[in-house]
């Protein structure tokens, strides 16, 4: 269970990111948080794991406060959170099973990292999870030889190697083509169905979300705008979401 | 500006008159700084200076490239000195050696009279005299007669390429020579063999090698001392790190005390293990085994599954551990290197056995600094680390109250260290007082928020407020609090004294209980205490502290005060210490390299992607390792690229360090400049424009790959 409470994010600049933010999250939900750019989305997740400091408020995720939690707890925390990220930020120059490695980080002595070394179960695993996003042939290939929705695929296996039970997915699709885009969020639909794993995914259509998500979060300008089913979406809400100008786009 | 004030037209007059004003200004200021550079066309016209120029620039230009061998040989034909009657034909011809003769008009002559001679067949390209040999065996040249019939004293002259030449020369005049037939000789010095190269080009050469290995030395040096600079003036990564001030100071306050420990405890370890790899045998299983013990160690320790608080035991134990095991290894090496070293004596091992040796006694002699410096960052972050639990949560009397403690003791430990560099010179006794002026400084702010109970700019700017004026007031509270602290310093350190009268501090000594304390530095510590007990109390330990911030801006100010010394005045110090010679060179170099590399490597990390970042940092990756798998890889090849650019500058500043004695062709060119011997100059300025550019131009491309 996840549970954000009155999560607020004011930048040094002033930009007032999140105002107020506080909702729960069941184990096991597929959430999709909707809105336009610069809505908050990925300040909110990115609070979450506190890769962004969060003004205000509290985040608490299975009992353990993660707003409080020292550096070093923090580490721990965020081990068992996987993220994947928009443009995918993968270590361009490394071959792709480094990449996919480099999930196990966090459960890795430092002092291996120093020289490269991994586990031979690490290894074995993240050809597994390589195995199971399809691009198993690509794992000594270096990362920026792959097409988009590949490297995507590696970001997904990267964040498998963290054994999460929580995944961060900041506009997953969003630097990808239609078609690419369903293969991808069907690979977290999969993660969300077969392993149980909670998904908070940020996403700009609409349908995408209708699609995949169990519930539909929108925000508005950093403030909660809906929260609920994706069937109660209707053209009224969409303009409330999305401003009066908008025209739904599908996507196939 | 409205209406009732000055016209438009006498405005304009009035803005003419200040461009006037200006321009005359600047004029006058132009042309004080003609007469201070002394620019002056006497010089350039006069005309010793003008031959001067010519024949050091036609010298330079001629540069003493190759030599070759040269053969002698010489010709004898008579020759009648006062004709007889009727003799004096209009010419003779007179065959010599081989196909080889020359033609006289007129066939014989009296003294003073003008002969010219015509050669054929002579060796080619050779230079030629023609002389007399009298009874006596003495020699009398001829001289030769220019074009316009005037006679010069040069007897030499050049054979041409096919063998002929043809001369005027002056029959020489000497007491009993007139009216007889004596031997003429004709000597010809010409080339022979291959050309080669000359000394002084092979002197060049050495010492052009020299000077590309001088700047190789610097700059490898550089570069791993440059690359963890890099890390800490990078202002990406350092921004993030903040830390509750309570945790930073434990840290600090810890530093000097595993110091203390690491240098008491450690180095005794690590001098012990240098004995071991002296006798080999230990050396060699002493290492293996202490790797192989903590490899097992940690393996088995990662198979634990610990609550917080074992996991911080474990964390402490394995940093321990991991001190011990390099300390001892580095201990080891440098003990197996000197021993290394004694042993490689061949010919071509010795180099090696040179550079081991070497590597080893550097080992030896910094082991037990090396300690001092592990144990202080490892209790240091221990403290950090540790204190983060205890001090969560810390509520306001009691968190002022620590901060206080905290702080008096930090402050009193960075005030006693300044104060101690302080004695060493002069201006350094300013630092301690620098230093004071920026925490007084902060405290006059705090305490300004405090009384007023401002809350602070960020929260204010977060609440979207106008700040502009409220930080007007605390630049100006900063400043008159770090004037007074600063005039207080300087009055209680005895300042003027010391500036002034450049007096070292004091050195006064004063007893507490067994230990007797320097008067200066206790004062500084009191002061330091003060003024940090204030600060910390008033901030409290909960406030957060931008320790990265502060190790970024202390590092950048190290960098630039560093880069701004050239390398040829650290040239002179460092002849100073080593002596005259290319280690010098390399030193200077070094310490200006790694300043200089420092500065252009953090700007790459500061130009790098910070997705990667996230991304590993999302993954539960510690600082060391988002380091490794997120930053590195990115900054690999424009560290290669610039570490390149840097050797190439290094080359041209080698070229030059040598004039003041640091070794490489600058010594050599200097040498020869002083004793005027352009030719030989001339090889090694054409040496350095060949490097510099060759250089230029590898790096360049590499660069253009790279980046």
């Amino acid at each position: 269970m996840l549970k954000i409470e009155h999560l607020t994010k004011i930048y040094d600049n002033g930009v007032h990111a999140l105002k107020d933010v506080s909702f729960e999250v069941p184990d096991g939900q597929f959430l999709v948080i909707i809105g336009l750019s610069g809505s908050g989305k990925s300040t909110l997740l990115r609070c979450i794991n506190r890769l962004i400091e969060p003004t205000d408020g509290r985040i608490i995720w299975n009992g353990i406060d993660i707003t409080a939690a020292t550096d070093e707890e923090l580490r721990l925390i965020r081990r068992r959170i996987g993220m994947i990220f928009q443009q995918f930020n993968l270590v361009r120059r490394a071959p792709v099973i480094t990449n996919v490695l480099a999930g196990r980080l966090g459960y890795t002595n430092p002092m291996w990292s120093l020289i490269n070394h991994f586990s031979r179960e690490d290894k074995l695993k993240a050809l597994e999870k390589l195995e199971r996003v399809g691009i198993r042939e690509k794992a000594y290939i270096r990362a920026d030889q792959l097409s988009g929705g590949q490297q995507q695929r590696v970001g997904i296996a990267r964040a498998l190697m963290q054994e999460p039970e929580l995944m961060l997915a900041d506009e997953p699709v969003a630097s990808l083509d239609p078609a690419t885009s369903h293969s991808v969020m069907k690979y977290l639909e999969q993660l969300n169905r077969e392993d149980g794993i909670t998904i908070l995914c940020s996403l700009h259509f609409l349908s995408l979300a209708r699609t995949y998500a169990d519930r539909i979060i929108a925000l508005k300008d950093g403030r909660m705008e809906f929260d609920g089913d994706p069937a109660e979406i209707d053209d009224k809400r969409f303009k409330d979401i999305y401003g009066e100008d908008a025209v739904r786009v599908e996507i196939a | 500006m409205n209406e009732n004030s000055t016209p438009p037209s006498s405005r304009s007059a009035l803005r003419r008159l200040l461009v006037v004003l200006a321009i005359t200004a600047g004029v006058v200021i132009y042309a004080y700084g003609w007469n201070v550079t002394d620019i002056s066309l006497d010089e350039v016209q006069d005309s010793t200076r003008q031959a001067s120029v010519t024949r050091a620039l036609r010298e330079l230009l001629s540069p003493d490239l190759f030599a070759r061998d040269r053969t002698q040989k010489i010709y004898q034909a008579p020759f009648g000195i006062g004709c007889p009657e009727g003799e004096a034909d209009a010419t003779r011809r007179d065959d010599l050696d081989g196909d080889a003769y020359v033609v006289f008009s007129p066939s014989c002559a009296d003294p003073d009279d003008i002969v010219t001679v015509e050669g054929f067949h002579l060796p080619a390209n050779a230079i030629a005299s023609i002389r007399i040999r009298r009874d006596n065996d003495q020699t009398l040249p001829f001289k030769l007669v220019r074009k316009d019939g005037t006679v010069s004293e040069e007897t030499v002259f050049d054979v041409d390429n096919s063998g002929y030449f043809n001369v005027q020369v002056k029959v020489p005049r000497g007491r009993g020579i007139s009216n007889q037939t004596l031997p003429l000789e004709i000597q010809t010095i010409s080339p022979a063999g291959w050309p080669r190269l000359s000394q002084t080009t092979n002197t060049v050469i050495e010492k052009m090698i020299e000077t590309i290995f001088l700047a190789l030395m610097a700059t490898t040096l550089a570069v791993p001392i440059s690359i963890a600079i890099s890390f800490l003036a990078a202002r990406n990564l350092m921004r993030q790190i903040h830390l509750p001030l309570g945790n930073v100071l434990v840290g600090f306050v810890l530093l000097p005390v595993g110091g203390l420990l690491g240098y008491l405890l450690l180095g005794p370890l690590g001098r012990m293990t240098v004995g071991w790899g002296e006798g080999l045998w230990l050396g060699l299983l002493g290492p293996v085994v202490a790797i192989a013990a903590f490899g097992a160690v940690a393996r088995m320790s990662d198979r634990l599954t610990l609550n917080g608080t074992g996991n911080r035991v474990r964390g402490l134990v394995m940093n321990i551990l991991l001190l011990l095991v390099v300390v001892m290894v580095l201990g080891a090496l440098g003990g197996l290197f000197v021993w290394i070293g004694g042993q490689l004596t061949g010919s071509l091992t010795r180099y090696l056995g040179h550079f081991l040796g070497t590597l080893g006694q550097l080992v030896d002699f910094t082991i037990e600094w090396f300690a001092a410096l592990g144990g202080a960052l490892v209790l240091a972050s221990i403290g950090a680390t540790w204190s983060a639990t205890a001090l969560r949560g810390i509520q306001a009397p009691l968190s002022n109250i620590l901060g206080a403690v905290l702080g008096a003791l930090g402050g009193a430990i960075l005030l006693a260290f300044t104060a101690l560099i302080g004695t060493q010179a002069v201006l350094l006794g300013l630092l301690t007082a620098i230093v004071a002026a920026l925490m007084g400084g902060q405290t006059l702010v705090l305490i300004y928020e405090r009384v007023f109970d401002r809350p602070s700019v960020a929260l204010r700017r977060r609440r979207r407020e106008d700040v502009s004026a409220e930080q007007a007031v605390r630049s100006a509270l900063f400043i008159v609090g770090a004037v007074i602290t600063f005039l207080v310093a300087a009055y209680v350190l005895d300042l003027l004294r010391a500036i002034v009268d450049e007096r070292p501090p004091s050195a006064r000594m004063m007893d507490l209980g067994p230990i007797s304390i320097r008067v200066y530095i206790a004062q500084a510590a009191l002061m330091g205490a003060v003024l940090g007990g204030l600060a910390g109390g008033l901030a409290g330990a909960h406030t957060s502290f931008p320790l990265g911030m502060a190790i970024y801006n202390t590092t950048r100010t190290i960098l630039n005060a560093l880069r701004s010394i050239e390398p040829l005045i650290m040239g002179i110090v460092f002849v100073i210490w080593v002596g005259v010679g290319p280690f010098a060179g390399v030193l200077a170099l070094t310490l200006h390299s790694i300043a200089a590399l420092g500065k252009l490597y953090s700007e790459q990390v500061e130009n790098i992607d910070a997705g990667p970042i996230e991304a590993i940092q999302s993954t539960g990756a510690n600082r060391l390792q988002t380091i490794v798998y997120a930053v590195w890889p990115q900054i690999v090849p424009p560290y290669i690229a610039f570490t390149m650019y840097r050797w190439d500058i290094n080359v041209r500043m080698s070229t030059i360090i040598g004039f003041v004695g640091g070794g490489g062709i600058g010594f050599l060119l200097q040498q020869q400049i002083n004793l005027l011997r352009y030719n030989q100059a001339g090889v090694a300025v054409l040496a350095i424009a060949i490097v510099v550019s060759v250089l230029d131009y590898a790096s360049a491309a590499i660069r253009e790959r790279l980046v």
